[in-house]
């Protein structure tokens, strides 16, 4: 699978970089201001899209980037500790204290039972967080550092606190610098395990982490060569990870690290880790590489190298901060151009997290995480050290029927209709204006006349031969079927 | 509307009385290359992706190599234990079942199988594996090439199929839309079963023509009309199989049994993806390896069982691979790194069983590497010329000699 989506899903038209990320001057509504809250968090209510289409662009802007640092929204998962450390000791030992395989089996199946439970609390702490919080782009760089420098719970023996651990490097440096995000999270735990680096020695240096900080991380593949890998490896030889039984946390092994002469990217010194990250800093690769990252996930796929060269550009002058480089994306005109609106196919998490928020729903169901799942993404598990691919990746007949199936699940339950007051407020509306109501809603209008029509229609009971026309009677029942038809239009897919 | 009480997914559909009326057409008889044998048309290509990068090594043990022991103190299988191929070779011993179908003459071994100027990372060397372009970039894989050149019924939703959560890219196609489905159950539309929604679904989610432009919007429109139609036939095309093996109770059983069930429910499907792993053992190598390879070889003895009870194993062709193999030495950890050429194995009552090339050099080495000896674009073309019948031009850049390992 490609990390670049396919170039035919680059918006059709011309780019005219010279303007594109000039600040946007253009008119202000309800549909772009919809379009930010998408891009730039995970969708509005309502109220919240109707507040941000009532100020100018950059007021809704500056409110995203200067975001309150207290959201007041719990710190950790309820669930966090490694409480089934006690059984797994018992299990190493089950030989000198004389376990039956029955016994065995029985403290196996509560490791299993404890470790779900965990999972299942901090996958929903940190989605809760994204529905919840005043500060919808720090979560979503969350996200997108998350799938950026990529790790995954409980593999290579990640523990879900150094995981948490991890997520709040991304959240408190949301929009800091990426070279001290790269500086953090090269001496952090749960990346140092999950590759390989924790076991990497000056005898045996492992390639795994010096490989991936470069092609997957800050430069792509052929920025470098083979040997800047090998000799970045045996610099980071040496960042290490205390046991469990030292309470865990980053360990620089003296002894184990390598601090010979190496030659990396044209340079030569007693280099380590941290000399790695600075010279990958100054190449001119590395600023393209987060520009490229930035349009992808921001504005659209495959965007042309001219922009990425421009946004590049921004990078640099604001030597890696994200602050003003997305002050400034959020406000350009590429941003809320036509090519770029609904250019993009919603991850699970944005279309999960956007309908929990359309319908005003505040805490995540088990049920919603098993439909994550099988949609392709789940918060804390990204399949590969690659991240998710995004873009036509999500897109197939079994992932597809697993949103529909998720909405479907969402408007037929009794906590969405006790939360969703918009839908079924005041007495039945003509069909026409209860259309019109779903349609602005959830689309910002961007239904065909078509479309319209024959949900006008199923409001007004065709092919329901029982109730007929919409009444007092049949209106929530009606509602909640045309709010999940609404949603199976394509647009509900695009963000 | 009553309250749904689905767990997602949990549709009735294998309940559904077979309906053999569809819409679906069988598919088109093909014309065959000159000089093949005939019935090309209704043989089916199981591929297997061992995920993560398997080491050879311990798969087919080179256990008569002095120097195997030498590089692999920790982690090397003794002559002892290995399952004896030959005076040179052997199987990791927790492949018990795969060696009796290797005794019974289905397998083929290709040794040795790789690409020149190989790739370390599993990204790029599994993308290279997938679209079979170690040189540049292509948007299709090599068997969605395949697809496209084969003249399938386009009315046909399941001419190709992967039992995945993501479609891989060897499956991508330009013509032909391949859905990933990891489990029939779940494989359907709630809302299906309101008869004024299922109708409003199936225009609503179709229409693209919508008051903006997006480059995913046809594709999105053409996927949600596919989900619906596709999820209301397959239940009802595959619900006459009966299943006649006993399956092992892992991902790559189920996965096996579910391909069992297509092959079986003659769909005119050409094409089943299904994947393993991960194979990545960084450290601590044994334990993972010995388990996945096992689970591999139970599930693909159930699943021979399964094709043959219902006389489907000679059209089933099964063929495995991985992005690399792994380092020859091994590592502090117990493991072993990324590395270059491995094995592959064809399976089926289709192959000429037995084993293909010399075991690679141990001394003469890349790197630290294993050299390959045939190039994986010679098995692909092999599959695709003598197993499909179709030229390999326009599918397999270049050209590479196919090899004689198809009865």
């Amino acid at each position: 699978m490609t990390g670049t989506p396919s170039p035919q899903f680059r918006p059709p038209g011309s780019l005219n970089v010279a303007t594109a990320l000039s600040p946007y001057q253009g008119p202000w509504n309800a549909r772009l201001a919809a379009h930010l809250l998408r891009r730039a968090g995970f969708g509005g209510s309502p109220d919240e899209i109707a507040r941000t289409a009532g100020m100018p662009v950059d007021a809704a802007v500056e409110a995203l980037i200067r975001y309150p640092k207290d959201t007041g929204l719990p710190g950790a998962p309820e669930v966090l500790d490694d409480h089934y450390a006690e059984e797994r000791q018992m299990l190493a030992q089950a030989g000198t204290r004389g376990l039956d395989d029955a016994t065995v089996q029985q403290i196996r199946m509560q490791i299993g039972k404890d470790r779900q439970k965990t999972n299942i609390s901090m996958i929903s702490w940190w989605l809760n967080r994204m529905i919840n919080t005043r500060a919808p782009l720090q979560e979503k760089m969350g996200l997108f550092w998350h799938g950026t420098f990529t790790t995954s719970v409980f593999q290579k023996g990640i523990t879900p606190k150094e995981a948490v651990d991890q997520n709040w490097i991304f959240r408190s440096n949301a929009l800091g610098s990426a070279r001290d995000i790269a500086h953090l999270v090269s001496r952090d735990p749960a990346m140092l395990k999950y590759l390989d680096n924790a076991r990497s020695n000056r005898d045996h240096p492992n390639e795994n982490y010096a490989r991936e900080l470069m092609e997957l991380f800050t430069l792509g593949i052929r920025n470098y060569t083979e040997a800047d890998v090998r000799e970045s490896a045996r610099a980071f030889t040496g960042y290490s990870v205390y046991g469990p039984l030292r309470g865990g946390g980053f360990y620089f092994n003296q002894r184990q690290h390598d601090d010979g002469r190496k030659t990396f990217l044209g340079q030569s010194g007693n280099f380590n880790g941290d000399d790695i990250v600075e010279i990958i800093f100054r190449q001119p690769a590395a600023p393209r590489w987060f520009a490229r990252k930035l349009l992808n996930f921001f504005v659209y796929n495959d965007p042309e190298p001219d922009l990425v060269d421009a946004l590049a550009e921004v990078i640099a002058k604001n030597n890696y901060q994200m602050a003003p480089t997305m002050s400034a994306l959020l406000r350009s005109n590429v941003f809320y151009s036509e090519r770029a609106y609904r250019s993009l196919v919603k991850s699970p998490v944005e279309f999960v997290v956007g309908t929990y928020k359309l319908f005003g729903l505040t805490d995540v169901s088990v049920e919603t995480l098993g439909a994550l799942n099988r949609m392709g993404q789940v918060p804390f598990h990204p399949p590969s050290v690659k991240g998710w691919d995004g873009g036509a990746s999500w897109l197939n007949s079994q992932t597809m029927l697993v949103r529909e199936n998720f909405v479907n699940y969402l408007v037929t339950s009794q906590m969405m209709m006790q939360s969703s007051t918009w839908l079924t407020m005041g007495p039945p509306p003509s069909a026409k204006d209860a259309t019109d109501k779903l349609v602005g809603t959830i689309l910002q209008g961007d239904a065909s006349p078509v479309s319209a029509a024959k949900l006008e229609a199923y409001l007004d009971g065709a092919d329901t031969s029982a109730l007929g026309q919409l009444s007092g009677e049949n209106f929530e029942e009606r509602m909640r079927g045309a709010a999940y038809l609404t949603m199976a239009m394509p647009a509900y897919q695009l963000n | 509307m009553r309250r749904s009480r689905f767990l997602l997914g949990a549709v009735s559909g294998l309940t559904i009385a077979a309906n053999t009326d569809s819409f679906f057409a069988k598919a088109l008889a093909e014309p065959v290359l000159p000089g093949l044998p005939g019935g090309a048309d209704d043989r089916v290509l199981i591929l297997v992706n061992l995920q993560g990068g398997n080491d050879g090594l311990n798969t087919v043990v080179p256990y008569g190599l002095q120097q195997y022991y030498r590089v692999r103190p920790a982690i090397g299988v003794t002559p002892h234990d290995v399952l004896t191929l030959n005076a040179q070779l052997g199987l990791n011993p927790e492949m018990k079942s795969f060696k009796a179908m290797y005794d019974a003459g289905n397998v083929a071994i290709v040794q040795g199988v790789g690409y020149p100027k190989p790739d370390h990372s599993h990204f790029r060397s599994t993308e290279i594996w997938q679209t079979a372009a170690p040189d540049r970039y292509e948007s299709t894989g090599w068997l969605g090439r395949y697809l496209d050149s084969a003249n399938l019924p386009e009315s046909n939703l399941f001419n190709a199929l992967a039992v995945a959560q993501v479609l891989p890219e060897a499956l991508i196609s330009r013509k032909v839309d391949v859905p990933a489905i990891a489990a029939i159950q779940g494989y359907g539309l709630s809302s299906d079963k309101r008869a004024g929604e299922r109708s409003a679904f199936s225009s609503l989610a179709r229409d693209a023509r919508a008051p903006f432009s997006s480059p995913y919007l046809s594709a999105v429109a053409e996927i949600e009309d596919h989900a619906q139609r596709g999820s209301e036939e397959l239940p009802k095309l595959v619900a006459g199989y009966k299943t006649d093996a006993a399956y092992p109770a892992t991902g790559i059983g189920r996965s096996l049994a579910l391909a069992a069930q297509i092959v079986g429910s003659k769909l005119g499907t050409r094409v089943i993806y299904v994947q393993h792993g991960s194979f990545d053992t960084h450290a601590a190598q044994k334990g993972t390896q010995d388990r996945l390879l096992r689970e591999l070889s139970d599930a693909l003895k159930a699943f021979y069982d399964d094709l043959a009870a219902h006389g489907n194993d000679k059209r089933t062709l099964t063929m495995t691979f991985s992005e690399f193999g792994r380092r020859v030495a091994e590592n502090a950890s117990r493991g072993t790194d990324h590395g270059e050429a491995g094995p592959m194995f064809l399976i089926g009552g289709g192959v000429k069983g037995g084993i293909y090339g010399d075991h690679p050099s141990l001394d003469d080495l890349d790197n630290g590497d294993i050299k390959y000896a045939v190039d994986f674009r010679s098995v692909y073309a092999t599959v695709v010329e003598k197993w499909f019948g179709r030229p390999s031009t326009g599918i397999i850049a270049g050209n590479f000699p196919t090899l004689a390992l198809l009865a």
